[in-house]
């Protein structure tokens, strides 16, 4: 029998190859998700090994207890350095000064991206910097930059560069060198640098103080790091602490694995999402390739192969399939895996090479899940064909198409619980918040499997409705009716599609919610027309000269001009939001804030006023006194509640007196509110507040467009990656939809041979193929794009104490997932089309 | 157009000519000559049989008639149109407008109601069959009540009905039949011959069949026999017991034949 299984294999390598293209896609995508994953890991930690390579010992300063990463720092004091350097057992000692700063471009506006900005001793040699061009820094007014400067800024050897910090105005500086760092790289993980010497870069970092950020200690010969360690630590004080580099580095890459395990479980989602989707696949492919035998395995029946023999043929042809498939797999998947972590660290990390690592478990569970997955997949529709009466099978009637009954009513059974539970967690039936939530989520999850399972059910009038699209050409009628002919096979070839489809358009939908639902409370609360803000990815937090405001209001047009600061203080022990205005009601008012007990005015100079749910956190009303200490503050400060303000997404934080804005993170004005007065025209004043602020580098002004399109940048970050989610699933699609019609066209063989014997073109015959294709794909989209609608709603729903109250449909990703189904439709069409156009219509119509 | 008096041709035209047709597969040793110099020509509004054992070029000769396959020498005309030398789109076009086909295996396609698919040629064309003939054909074949039946709802006899009715639609020059009858019970059988004879009678169709069953073949108005890809005889008017003896005549004289090419 095994015998026959193998000879039977090698006769029909071309459906062989297509169940094994499924196989070898699921586990490659696993595969490539692990070792993607895992090296990535190691390629961070190869970065983080970049700092303070070779040293043994670091001294750092304490990390001081007001958290939050902004600080305006304290450093390694330079006695401490000196003490060290003398110390026994030290062989070099580098002293680093590094913090970040603004630098304005050769258009005049702040540098500002993803990576930071930073300001360095040149004079530190724990950082590999190579000079490309020009010299070091020997003055305090010059300054070598990055290689990723000269490209980012747009300025170079020779140019003049202003950068500013915290702590520093405006300054000039010439640009003498330009650098790049060990292995041709051009940046350390994408960021920018300007290197001045170590003065300079201490008045940009340390106010001028003689303090350094780290010192790296290298032990002499004969000294190991942890002795090193021993003789200086008595040495260091209390506002320095010591560590050697390797507990540096493990304690630096298990942060870092914080955010590479979070890449890893997305990547695996994605695995997964592709191995169920392949799961369908390889079950699917299972099914036509057994139908299309039943003739030869009621032969084996009839000379007498036992029904057992039948099934087991059967799943050893899959065992062998799905073993030779699976470790194709895991070996393209670790390929890619290579592939994709070089794309990665060369885009996203910079890192100029990348260090590849395979665990162990990516060709195990890739192999093990391709086979289990195809001997399970097999075992259903072998047992099914081992039922067959022989005599029946070798009859060549018209076969009937199976019932659709289990899967339809186990569908609507598992729609109908799942609607159930939405509906009781949002009515908040179950008295507990989080019960609640859980019974909408897993209602969510029930529907989406119900569906999934009601897809063969939906198929036939939902295909058929698609099909009229195409239905004013005969081929294109045929094409139609052929996508509904087999709802088993059509519905489970769309929800490869369906799944991918659904996840993004609920998430889509969910952000674009969130989205709509927060700009319409802007608009509705704000009643400033203009802002003056800066980017919020530049390295220091944006602001601008206070003294504008005065020359603000003096424009014709402006009613008012109010201007705030912001701080991250520790209140009561406790991270909160503080602002403060020279207008202090102002903020309110612009900000349409709503006081429910005393008035801004009462503030004055130890007072403070509060919103609501911030009030009733920290457990104070209107006269207590909470502890306030800012940013820059050494000390704390007492101050009394004098006012409660109502919730309100704009107006939420604290307010206090603008005597505290110098100890604040930044003590100039973040953001400047422009209301312009009734009737005036807006772009004249724009035009005139523009050239107000020609002199203020890090801001520009904004419309309510452009403000809020800023503060929901992240959102659409966030949609952009989960088109990458689409993309994947696309693929899987393809390949589906391709394997469908090639082995749909092969079983059609006959039929396809009528056609052309009676007159049908070649290019009829692509095109009914085509709109085949085409309508199984937009099938798959529409579908998911209904559940996914729904799944967000309820998602909304959810969220509406949370302020998204408004439900909005992403139209436009949308109608671009419809068209891409199109377009995975006329791709997967193209290889079936033409072997169906090629059919020899004498084999196809000669009696066997 | 008068329906009840189809054009009875006073001359006798051929409605498929074919002559010195060579036809070979494969190559050097393994080399197999299905056609050897095969001419005959098929006067329209006949019914003939093309008869002979399996092997002896008999479905070659009708493939190559209905231009499915290519000849190495001779010509093929259907009407006035030379089949040979024509190209793919060509020919795809006269089977479409000039020819007729009927399967042994049916061939009707599943997805399309009993009257979708005989209209199924003159939908492929782009064109409208005419009504007032194609429902003629239909009464004519007792299918009046099975028309919106899929094909798997009808019965082999009903489905090869159906295919009929799918050939004579368009009215073309020339039906070819492959084994009609193979597939069904003797009743059927019956009823699709008598059906063909009718077509030819009443409506002066031209219909050319492969068959290898001799009670079919007595439908005929003349069988031609075919053995070792050459005509060996030639008989017309034949009876069931007619073509038998033939048959046995000529299965004697085959190693003749064989050396006499």
């Amino acid at each position: 029998m095994l015998r026959a299984t193998l000879k039977g294999m090698a006769a029909r390598k071309a459906r062989l190859a297509l169940t094994s293209l499924a196989v070898v896609l699921g586990s490659a995508f696993i595969a490539a998700a692990l070792v993607l994953t895992a090296s990535i890991k190691t390629t961070v930690d190869d970065l983080n090994g970049d700092s303070y390579a070779g040293s043994d010992v670091l001294v750092q300063p304490v990390e001081p207890e007001t958290a939050g990463e902004r600080h305006v720092r304290d450093g390694v004091p330079a006695d401490t350095l000196a003490a060290v350097e003398a110390a026994d057992g030290v062989a070099d000692v580098s002293a680093t000064v590094t913090w970040m700063v603004n630098a304005i471009d050769d258009n005049g506006k702040v540098l500002g991206g993803f990576a930071p900005t930073m300001a360095v001793n040149w004079g530190d040699e724990s950082v590999d910097r190579e000079l490309r061009e020009g010299r070091a820094p020997e003055s305090d007014d010059e300054v070598a930059v990055s290689a990723q400067f000269v490209a980012d800024a747009g300025l170079g050897l020779g140019d003049t560069v202003t950068a500013y910090s915290l702590s520093t105005d405006e300054t000039v500086y010439d640009i003498v060198g330009v650098f790049g760092y060990s292995g041709d790289r051009d940046s350390l993980a994408g960021a920018t640098e300007l290197a001045f010497t170590t003065v300079e870069a201490q008045r940009l970092v340390f106010d001028g103080r003689d303090m350094y950020t780290a010192v790296a200690l290298t032990a002499a010969e004969g000294t190991s790091a942890e002795e090193l360690l021993r003789t200086i630590e008595p040495l260091i004080g209390d506002e320095s602490t010591a560590m050697t580099w390797d507990a540096y580095m493990e304690e630096t890459n298990a942060r870092a694995a914080q955010t590479t395990n979070l890449i890893g479980y997305f990547l695996l989602g994605f695995g997964l999402i592709a191995v169920f989707v392949s799961v369908f696949l390889i079950a699917n492919t299972f099914t036509i390739v057994i139908a299309g035998r039943l003739k030869e395995i009621a032969m084996m029946r009839a000379i007498g192969a036992s029904r057992g023999q039948v099934i087991r043929s059967v799943l050893a042809e899959a065992l062998l399939l799905g073993a030779v498939a699976s470790v194709v797999g895991a070996a393209l998947g670790i390929a890619a895996g290579a592939g994709l972590t070089t794309v990665v660290a060369n885009s996203f990390l910079d890192t100029g090479g990348s260090s590849l690592t395979v665990p162990v478990s990516a060709p195990i569970a890739a192999i093990g899940v391709g086979i289990a997955v195809t001997v399970l997949s097999a075992l259903a529709p072998a047992v099914r064909a081992s039922r067959i009466p022989p005599v029946e099978a070798m009859r060549s009637a018209a076969k009937a198409d199976k019932p659709i009954t289990v899967p339809t009513v186990a569908g609507a059974i598992v729609t109908a619980v799942g609607v159930t539970g939405i509906a009781l967690g949002l009515t908040d039936s179950f008295g507990s918040d989080r019960t609640d939530m859980l019974a909408a989520a897993v209602g969510a999850g029930l529907v989406f499997v119900g569906v999934s399972l009601l897809t063969a059910w939906l198929s036939k009038p939902l295909v058929s409705l698609l099909g009229l699209l195409w239905s004013w050409t005969f081929a294109g009628k045929l094409g139609r009716r052929n996508a509904s002919r087999n709802p088993r096979r059509t519905a489970v070839t769309a929800a490869a599609l369906m799944i991918g489809v659904t996840l993004v358009t609920a998430t889509g939908t969910l952000l674009t919610s969130v989205e709509k639902s927060l700009a319409s409370q802007f608009e509705d609360n704000i009643r400033a027309e203009l802002f003056i803000t800066g980017p919020v990815t530049s390295s220091v937090p944006a602001t601008f000269d206070p003294e504008v405001m005065d020359d603000l209001r003096e424009v014709d047009g402006v009613d008012a001009a109010v201007d705030v600061y912001y701080d991250l203080a520790q209140i009561d022990g406790t991270e909160q939001y503080v602002n403060t205005s020279s207008d202090l009601p102002g903020i309110v008012e612009q900000f349409g804030g709503e006081l429910l007990e005393g008035s801004m005015g009462d503030i004055g100079e130890d007072g403070v006023a509060v919103n609501e749910w911030s009030a009733n956190d920290l457990g104070v009303g209107v006269g207590d006194t909470v502890e306030a200490t800012f940013t820059r503050g050494t000390e704390a400060h007492e101050l009394t509640v004098v006012a409660i303000l109502a919730d309100n997404e704009e107006t939420d934080g604290w307010y206090v007196s603008p005597k505290y804005a110098e100890e604040f993170y930044t003590p100039e004005p973040n953001l400047g509110l422009v209301d312009v007065a009734e009737g005036a025209d807006v772009d004249a004043v724009t035009a005139e507040v523009e050239t107000l602020l020609a002199d203020e580098p890090a801001v520009s002004v904004q419309n309510h467009e452009e403000y809020l399109s800023q503060l929901t940048v992240f959102f659409d970050y966030a949609v952009i990656a989960i088109q990458l989610l689409l993309g994947l699933a696309m693929v899987v699609a393809v390949i589906g939809v391709i394997n469908t019609l090639i082995l749909s066209v092969l079983e059609r063989t006959r039929e396809l041979g009528m056609l052309r014997a009676i007159g049908m073109t070649r290019g009829q015959t692509v095109r009914m193929v085509t709109v085949e294709s085409v309508t199984i794909a937009l099938f798959g989209a529409v579908l998911g794009v209904g559940t996914g609608l729904v799944l967000g709603w309820i998602v909304q729903l959810a969220l509406v104490d949370s302020g998204i109250d408004e439900f909005a449909v992403p139209t436009a990703l949308i109608a671009g997932y419809l068209a891409a189904a199109v377009l995975v439709g006329l791709l997967a069409a193209i290889a079936p089309a033409v072997r169906a156009s090629k059919v020899n219509i004498l084999g196809a119509i000669a009696y066997e | 157009m008068p329906l009840a008096t189809p054009p009875a041709p006073p001359i006798v035209r051929n409605a498929v000519t074919a002559s010195g047709l060579w036809r070979a597969y494969g190559s050097g040793e393994a080399q197999v000559v299905a056609l050897r110099d095969v001419s005959v020509a098929f006067a329209s509004g006949a019914f003939t049989a093309i008869m002979g054992p399996s092997g002896s070029g008999k479905s070659t000769l009708m493939h190559c008639l209905a231009g499915l396959d290519t000849t190495d020498r001779g010509t093929v005309n259907i009407g006035d149109t030379v089949l040979t030398g024509l190209g793919d789109k060509a020919l795809t076009k006269l089977r479409r407008d000039k020819i007729g086909f009927i399967f042994q295996q049916f061939n009707l396609l599943p997805t399309l109601t009993a009257e979708e698919n005989i209209l199924l040629p003159a939908s492929i064309a782009g064109a409208k069959a005419d009504p007032a003939w194609v429902n003629r054909v239909i009464a004519t074949l007792d299918l009046s009540d099975r028309l919106s039946h899929k094909p798997t709802e009808l019965s082999g006899g009903q489905q090869q009905r159906v295919a009929c009715a799918r050939a004579l639609a368009t009215r073309p020059d020339v039906v070819f039949a492959d084994e009609p009858t193979g597939n069904l019970d003797t009743r059927s059988s019956a009823e699709v011959l008598g059906f063909l004879r009718k077509s030819v009678d009443d409506f002066g169709q031209t219909i050319v069949m492969v068959t290898h069953d001799p009670s079919a073949a007595a439908y005929a108005d003349r069988v031609v026999f075919l053995a070792d890809g050459q005509i060996v005889r030639d008989l017309h008017g034949p009876t069931a017991d007619s073509v038998i003896d033939t048959m046995r005549d000529f299965e004697n004289a085959v190693p003749l034949a064989g050396k006499a090419a």
